[in-house]
């Protein structure tokens, strides 16, 4: 394997980031933000594998299995946050989750801070805390 | 001016790229299809040279092209759909990709994971939250000109970086460096289990070689990855909405 060979698929794996890139900065969709990600991983993992070929040992995909891995918790991970945010908004868009603040409290900057959308209903967007554990017995009843 | 075949592929693919992101009023596809292919072949004349073997080439060239085509395709379709089916095929072709580099086992783990796992999900999911097929959020890119003009200058500076580097002009010369970059520590050395690096480039992505680095220099880390891989599953359970709560 000749070394233009190596830049050429360095030159590759570079285009490859940049469109994920772009990807991930203009599009509005949560979903198509998550595969743009992946697309800039791919681009990462096609630096490493030529890599590895060009220095001839097998690290360089040692290093893209576990690019693998982390893509693939990163995948799960970001597909039940989709799904929960979804539940709440009933929409995709990335917009929608721009203030992340509480209401009730008061905002840092005090002033020039713009006036705050009201969500669609306040009791859905209140976060709920999964029951955990055995309730302890109360006293006064067992009494 | 030394680096200048640099600037035309470049601007070039910023053009179609910018003319192709989604807008509100939609511009015709094939006048950015063609500046995009007047950038591809720019790019090739300049920075992909043939490496003189017929097959090879042949198969570099119609894989990477594919990939950055689909990708770009991914980025600028409106229809979230299609753009999870452009990314399937950009998983393919960089998976021919792979195989070029003699990763044979690597490709067709990134084919199961990607296009057999990720991407169903995500269609599902995709599939399940748009009833209504035209939501306008997906008509719309956010900061058009900011995001690509970025995103092109810091192509336009790795490429740079590239060329700066010497190979592309033909200087670097076509023996392969053993551990140019990263130096054997002491301690894998001393490991007895550790593959040394094979002389044989057609062996290093056998699921041989790849297992014994994985299981003697590399085994905290694959136990590593495994630890995050539970605590993966357990936090998506657990963020995951309940059918108490719900359904979509």
């Amino acid at each position: 394997m000749t070394s233009t060979a190596l830049e050429s698929q360095l030159v590759v794996g570079a285009i490859l980031f940049a469109l994920g890139m772009i990807g991930f900065l203009t599009r509005r969709n949560l979903i198509l933000i998550v595969l743009s990600t992946e697309l800039m991983l791919h681009g990462v993992s096609l630096n490493l594998t030529a890599f590895g070929r060009y220095h001839g040992n097998p690290q360089g995909q040692v290093f893209t299995i576990f690019v693998l891995t982390i893509a693939a918790c990163e995948a799960g991970l970001a597909l039940s946050l989709i799904l929960t945010l979804y539940q709440r908004r009933k929409s995709l868009d990335v917009f929608l989750w721009g203030n992340l603040g509480e209401e009730d409290l008061p905002m840092l900057s005090s002033g020039n801070a713009p006036p705050q959308a009201k969500p669609i209903d306040p009791n859905i967007d209140l976060p709920q805390l999964t029951p955990a554990g055995r309730a302890p017995s109360n006293p006064a009843t067992k009494a | 001016m030394k680096n200048g075949a640099l600037l035309i592929p470049v601007c070039l693919g910023w053009l179609a790229i910018f003319w192709l992101l989604p807008r509100a009023k939609p511009r015709s596809r094939i006048l950015g299809a063609i500046i995009g292919l007047a950038a591809l072949l720019a790019l090739q004349a300049t920075f992909l040279p043939p490496a003189g073997n017929i097959v090879r080439d042949g198969m570099f060239y119609l894989f990477s092209g594919s990939a950055i085509l689909a990708a770009t395709l991914m980025i600028t379709d409106r229809n979230p759909v299609y753009a999870a089916l452009w990314f399937a095929l950009t998983t393919l072709s960089v998976c021919g990709l792979f195989l070029l580099n003699s990763a044979p086992f690597l490709s067709a783990a990134t084919i199961i994971v990607y296009a057999g796992a990720i991407v169903v999900t995500f269609l599902f999911v995709i599939m399940l939250a748009q009833q209504t097929a035209n939501a306008n959020y997906d008509h719309r890119a956010v900061q058009p000109v900011l995001a690509s003009v970025m995103s092109f200058v810091m192509l336009g500076a790795l490429l740079f970086a590239l060329q700066e580097w010497g190979g592309i002009d033909g200087k670097a010369d076509d023996v392969a460096r053993e551990g140019q970059f990263v130096a054997v520590d002491a301690s894998s050395k001393a490991n007895q289990f550790s593959q040394p690096p094979s002389s044989n480039k057609t062996e290093i992505g056998s699921m041989r070689v790849l297992g014994r680095s994985l299981f003697s220099d590399y085994l905290y880390v694959v136990e590593l990855a495994g630890t995050v891989l539970l605590i993966a599953t357990i936090g998506a359970i657990a963020i995951a909405p309940r059918r108490s709560q719900g359904t979509l």
